[in-house]
């Protein structure tokens, strides 16, 4: 018995359709950038607030290359039990990357933005933020924003939205996000623009 | 399902190997797997009355795909699949138990990680060995031989008289 798998917390309790209501709640945040959609319980005893821990359950599988931020043995064993996901070697070779201070994370172009012919192959990203209702107003304008949407994110650095602003311009290429906090996630897809507001 | 699942036994297989009772894990897992739902409910009866698991995995049914060689030596290739239940538990602060058993009886898996669960503990240990798998070991190995024997007594030998000699 090794410590990691005496550790392994449990994963979806009904895991068909716990699968299917997370996924259905990601694919509304990605095509309602900038809204929050609930996601989920927390899980008891896993050190991953209640949004992130569906996602990952319900998007990853042994396909998927998985890159943590702070690399947990206890995490990753986790996942790697409940949906097979490897751990990738390094930000460039993850379909996903959990980041959970998005501070001292590496900048977006160091992940995977897929190539011209195909740009599925690029990395999302889920961000575990302070709030999703705090901090610097942007203003968010793309496909599935009807007009503009205001949007306050907090614990971003300071070049963050200059980063975004690359990012957005290598279309079709470029990254996408999804932002969590606690069970709530906000979707962040490569075809939005931001544009900070006045007085910042 | 299918390959997660292939995944899995991979990730279980590796994690147990390095504990020392990895030989011993294996014999009683798959003693268990090999006996009926019936034998180990009659077992378990004799447990009852624990704290009620907690489902790390709640058991589900998947397919794995079967592989073999011709003559035992050939390139390896897929015979076909084969439906598979697991199922992962725990009992309080203790050990993962593990169930894998062919087909798709929940409850039988259930039953073995059950089982596998205790026979992990140092205490419950000594008793599940003497009262569940000894005896469903002996069993086993008699309708094993018992088999055998009956399969030995309807071999039938060929042979030809060589022709064309005097």
């Amino acid at each position: 018995m090794t410590v990691a798998q005496s550790n392994i917390r449990a994963g979806f309790a009904d895991p068909v359709h716990d699968a299917q209501a997370a996924f259905r709640s990601v694919l509304d945040a990605l095509s309602r950038p900038g809204r929050r959609f609930a996601i989920g319980t927390p899980f008891k005893g896993l050190a991953l607030g209640a949004a992130m821990a569906h996602l990952l359950l319900a998007l990853t599988d042994d396909d998927t290359p998985v890159w943590w931020q702070q690399n947990d043995g206890a995490l990753t064993a986790w996942l790697r039990f409940h949906t097979g996901a490897p751990v990738a070697s390094g930000p460039d070779a993850a379909a996903f990357a959990v980041i959970v201070d998005v501070g001292t994370a590496p900048p977006l172009r160091t992940f995977a933005m897929g190539s011209v012919d195909s740009p599925e192959g690029s990395a999302t990203l889920l961000v575990e933020v302070p709030s999703l209702t705090e901090g610097h107003a942007v203003e968010w304008r793309g496909p599935g924003i009807e007009d503009m949407q205001v949007v306050r994110i907090a614990g971003l650095p300071d070049n963050f939205w200059t980063q975004w602003q690359a990012n957005h311009a290598a279309f079709p290429q470029g990254v996408d996000i999804v932002f969590t906090c606690a069970d709530a996630a906000l979707g962040l897809p490569r075809t939005t623009r931001v544009r900070r507001l006045e007085g910042l | 399902m299918k390959k997660t699942l292939a995944t899995d036994l991979d990730i279980c297989m590796t994690n147990a190997e390095k504990s020392t009772g990895y030989e011993a894990r294996k014999r009683w897992l798959a003693v268990l797997a090999r006996a009926s739902r019936q034998e180990l409910e009659g077992a378990w009866a004799a447990f009852e009355g624990l704290v009620a698991p907690e489902y790390v995995r709640p058991a589900e049914s998947g397919m794995v795909m079967l592989r073999g060689r011709v003559g035992g030596t050939g390139d390896a290739f897929n015979v076909g699949e084969a439906s598979v239940t697991r199922c992962a538990l725990r009992f309080g602060t203790g050990a993962l138990g593990v169930g894998y058993t062919l087909g798709r009886d929940r409850r039988k898996a259930e039953l073995i990680a059950m089982f596998d669960a205790l026979l992990q503990d140092e205490v419950p240990h000594a008793e599940v060995v003497r009262q569940v798998i000894t005896p469903l070991a002996s069993q086993q190995a008699t309708r094993r031989d018992a088999a055998s024997r009956a399969a030995a007594a309807s071999k039938v030998e060929f042979f030809t008289f060589v022709r064309g000699q005097t």
